[in-house]
């Protein structure tokens, strides 16, 4: 069976301990042309939207799920909101878990709203992305 | 926190506005840094396939540059306590040395307290790219309240 409201509520198992490097962060900010100083040095904050690495595995987990029967080349990005409770630290080793919110069936495609949580190895919450993806259905032969 | 941020703030206070070109360069770099390797972002022939009018930016290499205006201007990102976006429109990057200009603009839009929201504008080749953009910072001290004479004495 394919995707359906039913499965709102879906939560996934966590993803494996993600542990953050000074070498991410700064990785990552030079991709986004960023030179803030916090991003760099011996004990470096990641930079908000680092979040996004971290949750890939997490919507990973949901995308391939054999029985929402995804196809992830179909897939658009609707939106993306991403609450801080606190910055992400190099050291921080954290976890990320999926759970989908609602599903609404529409002509031809399936909006999906699904949030990853982030936190640390000691259930502390870090940070919580919520996402609105819409699927297409593939039409019939 | 930058001292100056605090000072003159009121709903309507713009902030330094960001200009920034993507490049292929850039987001082959944003492809590794993020893990996001999916091939229309960097493959014209998989692009086009799946119906793109080309190779596009990631979604999330468009907001988090457009985060740097907040950033930039409060100068402390952990300042940021949320963030959320609507993807709108692709941004394509040719080919080229050029690449594409994307412009990023933010003003406030609330004060609350310490809590101050900035709306964010984001416009390549003269279209919004992200909607209903805005961030949310925790300047950590109170916005005094302007008093622009409208107010009456006690």
């Amino acid at each position: 069976m394919a995707i359906t409201e039913a499965h709102a509520g879906r939560r996934y198992p966590p993803c494996d301990p993600y542990q953050v490097s000074a070498a991410k962060i700064a990785e990552f900010a030079t991709a986004l042309g960023d030179d803030n100083p916090r991003y760099r040095g011996e004990s470096p904050i990641a930079p908000p939207t680092f979040a996004a690495v971290i949750s890939a595995p997490a919507w990973d987990a949901l995308f391939n799920d054999p029985e929402l029967e995804l196809s992830v080349a179909r897939i658009v990005h609707g939106d993306q909101r991403f609450t801080f409770i606190r910055p992400l630290h190099a050291g921080d080793v954290v976890i990320a878990t999926a759970t989908i919110d609602k599903v609404r069936m529409r002509a031809g495609s399936e909006l999906v709203s699904a949030t990853v949580d982030i936190t640390a190895l000691d259930g502390e919450p870090i940070c919580r992305a919520q996402a609105t993806f819409a699927h297409a259905r593939e039409t019939a032969a | 926190m930058k001292a100056t941020v605090v000072e003159g703030l009121e709903v309507g206070t713009e902030l330094p506005s960001l200009t920034v070109r993507f490049t292929r360069e850039r987001l082959v770099r944003y492809a590794g840094a993020s893990t996001d390797f999916n091939p229309i972002h960097y493959s014209e022939h998989f692009a086009t396939r799946v119906g793109l009018p080309g190779v596009i930016a990631h979604g999330m290499l468009t907001m988090g540059t457009a985060l740097r205006v907040v950033t930039n201007w409060v100068g402390d990102p952990s300042r940021v306590i949320s963030y959320a976006v609507r993807f709108t429109r692709p941004v394509v990057v040719p080919d080229n040395a050029d690449g594409v200009e994307v412009e990023f603009g933010g003003s406030v839009s609330a004060i609350d307290g310490s809590l101050v929201t900035v709306g964010i504008e984001a416009i390549s080749e003269g279209q919004r790219v992200l909607g209903a953009a805005r961030a949310e910072v925790d300047l950590g001290v109170r916005v005094p309240h302007l008093d622009h004479g409208t107010s009456y004495a006690p």
